[in-house]
Order: structure tokens, then C-alpha cells, then sequence
């Protein structure tokens, strides 16, 4: 009993000083953020900045459209959070607690999609939203992200477990479909809803390929798209901490969500995978 | 299931009125899929089923499709870049893959103990999972920069991102410090939900530590070992940013999807593309089954 606390608390010792090195590297990242552009880096040069440039946070709105990128980010991601919300629990309380001939099919083809990759879809999907005239648009950066298979998988099994003894009462009391879906079933799943909704607005905030293809304007461009171009025109290594700031302002609300709700993004994630 | 139940405890309710009231309810039912069946058909299903059309034909947005039969596909057959491509895909692949699953099945085993510290470490592994790829790129680009913090550290002199020798491993090196955070949560959560009188049992046996992991932990969590290989194919075919950010694929380091987008969008050859998302559909779908067949043999 005694070796094995011995070695667990080993086990642990390397799993810390594993995570120390994985947190090290945004350490480092915060650190030359703030140093004055040009600053020694490297062999002999202090981690520390020589001087807190607290003006390099300025910088990052001069030097783009960088206050665009995260207003449209903001709007795409709270759009599309939630328009998931509502079309996957919409759905998923169709599919769980209704019978009509087809349901099932619908169903097995919703989670048949699971399974296929971006890269496989995007190209007659560009094609299609280019037909449709939304490049360039916000309804091409929302619509085509507007529900997901496993949004939809995920809130079917959540209405599963809700009591059909509590919808029946419902609707003795004369509630029809739609107030029962608001006001039985929403409140009964609330901790599955607010799980999915952090998952697909960290997961939209992180989108680069598509807003890639469906935004070359500048003026709707979302943060990766718009990071990705300051970093390319800023190759230089004199604005190495400019850029740096950038790509930390630009997770800082997704940083903050974490730290605030990390049990329910972990929730999220393992739910994403199948695993509760 | 719901009517049929409460009809027998309501017996009186099951005349005409009832009947008419479910049928207009699975209506309605119908009605609350619409909105994502809607989407789907338009925005998956749709393109799914072209994807298998245009790869047949010759076709730049601006001009009309041409039927070129399997031509798209025989230029694949014989094309460096795209077999390069192939590869560099697989090694990318295994190599953050492999490695941020082992990684995070050695973790896991450690962290879901309940020990002092376990869970600020556990935060310290999913942070990078709150970063997104663009700005991790970023981040690494830094990191990696001859004058960076990994020469600086190893006390190397490694020109990471613009040699053919190194920028492979230099991508595989940030996506496992990105990743492997996922897979963690994804173990964690298995290792939660396994019968703990099983470990009792093998503990009052006096089984070790490492006897329990290999013979009650491993074949426990097999069905979850099973989601997250196919979850990390799924990410590894799928991986784009960094390559796009850190290299755009020069040096050796043009991935299937970046190759894809670059074929479709900057060499206006949609055709050709959508050629490989049909030969990238049916490996998926290959290595999906021969994944769920090998890893359910031994049950």
C-alpha cells in the first residue's frame, strides 16, 4: 500500500511537471507580449521584459482591423451558439418524445453526417453558398454552422431521460407542444443546453477554414481569419509582441470562459465524444 | 412510447378526440425537426452527394462544369504532391496522435486518483484546449523562432519552421502540447464511469497498481480507447491551421486538407478537389470499420 502512494505521488510529480510545461509556453507567450518590439530574444536575453509595454495592447488596434474581427467573431458565435440552441433542442425534443413515419431515418441520417469531415463537404459547400450569393456576408459565416449532428444526438438523449408522466401532466393542463418544449422540457435540460452552448461557441470562436473560404473581405472577417493576415503581414520580427498580443486578446474570452466554467466544458467535451 | 403508455392509464381519454389530438401532435413533432432537417439536407446532405458529382468533372467556379469521367482521378493517381501530401497526413497524424494518446492515457491514469493537486494540474493540461489553433499558431511561431523559447531551452540552434528537416516534427510538437488536453478529458471521463468494485476486488487479490491497469483499467475502457482513436483520425485528417499559419505547407509539410484547399481555391480546380474528398470519404470510412472490428475482437 505504502509503494504504490509512493508511486502515485511520482505518477503526480510528472503529470505537474508536465502541465508546468505545457502552461510555461502561454507564460512566455504573455511575457514577450509585453516587450518593447525589437527586444533580445533567445540565448542570454531575460524572459522578462526590460519594460512593460502596456501600449503594445494599443498596437494591436492600430495595426488592423483588429477591433472588426473580434465584433464580428462576437456576432458570429453568439448567433450561431444560439441558433444551435434552439435548432438542436427543437429537434432533439421532435426526435425523442414524437412518432411519425420517417423519425427514425431522419434521425440515422443526422448522426450519418457525424462522421464526415469538413474537408470532404467544403467545396460544393462554397459552390452552394457562393450560388446563393452569401460570400461576403454574415448569413454565410451563420446559416451553413446554424445546428450540428451532435448538438441534435446530444439533446435527444438529455429529452430521453425527461419523465413522460411530466409531459403528460402538461398537457392535461392544456399546455400544446411548443409550451410544453419551454416550459417542461427547456427547464429539465438546462445543464445539457448551457454544456452544448459553451461547446459550439468555443468551437465557432476557434473556426478558421470556412469564415477562410466565405470571407475575403476584409470587413467580415472573424479573428482567426483576420490573426492569421496581421501575422502574415507582420513578418518582420520587430513586431513579433505586437502579433503576440493579438493572438492573446484574441483568446482572452474564451480563456476566461474556461477558467469561469470548466466543469461544464469538460462535460461538453466528453459529451461531445459519446462519453458522459 | 409516451402515448401509447399514458392511453392505458387513461382508458376513458381513447376514444376519437384522442386520436386525433396525437395525430395533430405528430405533426407538430414533425414541424420542431424542420428547421435542422432543413439544414441539413442543404447544408450536408447536398453537398455530400455533389461532392461525388464534381469529382467527375472539370470545374473552376466561374465556368461551366466539364465531364473529364475518371480523369481527376487518374491525375491524383500519378500526382507527387498529392501522394506527398498522403503521407506527410499520415505522419502528422501518427505522430500527434499516437503520442497525445498515450500521453494522455499515462496522465489520466494518474490524475483521476484523488490526490492532493490533481486537478490544478489537470487545468494545467486543458488550457491549450481554450486557445484556438490561429492564435496557438501564433503563439508557437514565437516559441519556435530560432531565437524562440524551444532553441533557447534545449539550447539548440534548430531553424524549425524553415528547414525540411525539422518543420514536420516542429508542427507535431505544438499540436501534441495542443491536444493532448482533449484526449485527457476524454480519458478522465471513461475512467470515471468504471465500476470501482471491480478495483476493489482486484486490490483485495492483491494485484499492483500496474497489474490493475493492464488487466481491469485497459479492457474496461476499451470502448472509450475505441472514441477516441477514431475522434483523433477524425482531428488528424482534419488538421489545417497550424500548416496554414506556421509553414503553408512549405518544407515539407502540405497536409491532405491543406492541399485540398490550395487545389480548390487557389488553383481554382474544384474538380480535382472534390476528387479527393471522395478518396478521403471512402479511407475514412475504411479505417472507421477496420478501427471498430479490431479494437471489438477480443470481447
Amino acid at each position: 500500500m505504502k509503494r504504490e502512494r509512493i508511486a502515485s505521488s511520482i505518477g503526480l510529480v510528472a503529470a505537474a511537471a508536465g502541465g508546468l510545461a505545457i502552461f510555461s509556453v502561454l507564460v512566455y507567450a504573455v511575457l514577450t507580449a509585453f516587450k518593447a518590439p525589437g527586444e533580445k530574444m533567445g540565448a542570454g536575453a531575460s524572459w522578462w521584459p526590460a519594460e512593460w509595454r502596456w501600449d503594445n495592447i494599443a498596437r494591436v488596434f492600430e495595426a488592423g482591423n483588429f477591433d472588426t474581427y473580434f465584433l464580428n467573431s462576437t456576432i458570429v458565435g453568439v448567433s450561431v451558439t444560439v441558433l444551435n440552441v434552439i435548432t438542436c433542442t427543437a429537434a432533439g425534443y421532435s426526435f425523442s418524445k414524437f412518432h411519425y413515419p420517417g423519425r427514425n431515418a431522419g434521425f440515422i441520417l443526422v448522426i450519418a453526417t457525424l462522421m464526415i469531415p469538413l474537408e470532404v463537404l467544403y467545396v460544393p459547400l462554397y459552390k452552394l453558398v457562393f450560388d446563393l450569393g452569401w460570400t461576403d456576408s454574415f448569413a454565410g459565416l451563420i446559416i451553413p454552422a446554424a445546428t450540428s449532428a451532435f448538438g441534435i444526438f446530444l439533446m435527444k438523449q438529455a429529452i430521453d431521460s425527461v419523465p413522460d408522466e411530466l409531459l403528460e401532466a402538461a398537457r392535461l393542463d392544456g399546455a400544446g407542444p411548443f409550451r410544453i418544449l419551454v416550459s417542461v422540457i427547456v427547464p429539465s435540460v438546462s445543464g445539457t443546453i448551457s454544456a452544448l452552448a459553451l461547446f459550439i461557441f468555443m468551437t465557432n470562436w476557434d473556426s478558421h477554414l470556412w469564415p477562410l473560404l466565405v470571407a475575403s473581405d476584409d470587413d467580415y472577417r472573424t479573428l482567426p481569419v483576420g490573426l492569421a493576415a496581421m501575422q502574415s503581414n507582420q513578418l518582420g520580427d520587430t513586431g513579433i509582441p505586437v502579433i503576440l498580443m493579438a493572438a492573446l486578446l484574441a483568446v482572452l474570452p474564451t480563456i476566461a470562459l474556461f477558467l469561469l466554467l470548466q466543469k461544464k466544458f469538460v462535460e461538453g467535451i466528453a459529451m461531445n465524444a459519446g462519453i458522459k | 412510447m409516451s402515448s401509447t403508455r399514458t392511453m392505458t392509464v387513461l382508458p376513458g381519454r381513447r376514444a376519437r378526440g384522442a386520436r386525433s389530438l396525437s395525430r395533430r401532435s405528430s405533426l407538430a413533432g414533425f414541424l420542431f425537426a424542420v428547421p435542422a432537417l432543413a439544414l441539413f439536407a442543404l447544408f450536408a446532405i447536398y453537398p455530400a452527394i455533389q461532392v461525388f458529382a464534381l469529382a467527375f468533372f472539370d470545374y473552376s467556379l466561374t465556368s461551366a462544369p466539364e465531364f473529364v469521367g475518371l480523369k481527376n482521378f487518374a491525375y491524383l493517381s500519378s500526382d507527387p504532391r498529392f501522394l506527398e501530401a498522403t503521407g506527410q497526413t499520415l505522419f502528422y497524424a501518427i505522430g500527434t496522435y499516437g503520442t497525445a494518446l498515450l500521453l494522455a492515457l499515462m496522465l489520466a491514469q494518474v490524475l483521476s486518483q484523488k490526490l492532493f493537486g490533481a486537478g490544478f494540474v489537470r487545468l494545467l493540461w486543458f488550457l491549450p484546449l481554450a486557445t484556438s489553433w490561429v492564435a496557438a499558431s501564433i503563439v508557437w511561431r514565437v516559441v519556435l523562432h530560432p531565437d524562440g523559447m524551444l532553441n533557447e531551452l534545449l539550447g539548440l540552434d534548430v531553424q524549425w519552421l524553415t528547414s525540411s528537416a525539422y518543420a514536420r516534427w516542429a508542427l507535431v510538437i505544438m499540436s501534441i502540447w495542443k491536444e493532448t488536453g482533449f484526449f485527457l478529458i476524454l480519458f478522465l471521463a471513461g475512467m470515471a464511469s468504471l465500476p470501482q468494485d471491480v478495483y476493489e476486488a482486484a486490490r483485495l487479490d492483491g494485484a499492483g497498481a500496474i497489474r490493475r491497469f493492464w488487466s481491469v483499467t485497459l479492457p474496461l475502457l476499451r470502448p472509450i480507447t475505441l472514441v477516441c482513436v477514431i475522434m483523433a483520425v477524425l482531428r488528424g485528417v482534419q488538421a489545417f491551421s497550424p500548416q496554414k499559419v506556421l509553414t503553408n505547407g512549405a518544407f515539407g509539410t502540405e497536409v491532405i486538407n491543406l492541399f485540398v484547399y490550395k487545389t480548390a481555391f487557389e488553383s481554382a480546380r474544384m474538380g480535382r478537389a472534390s476528387a479527393v474528398a471522395v478518396i478521403m470519404f471512402i479511407a475514412l470510412l475504411a479505417i472507421a470499420l477496420v478501427q471498430i472490428r479490431a479494437l471489438r475482437r477480443k470481447d
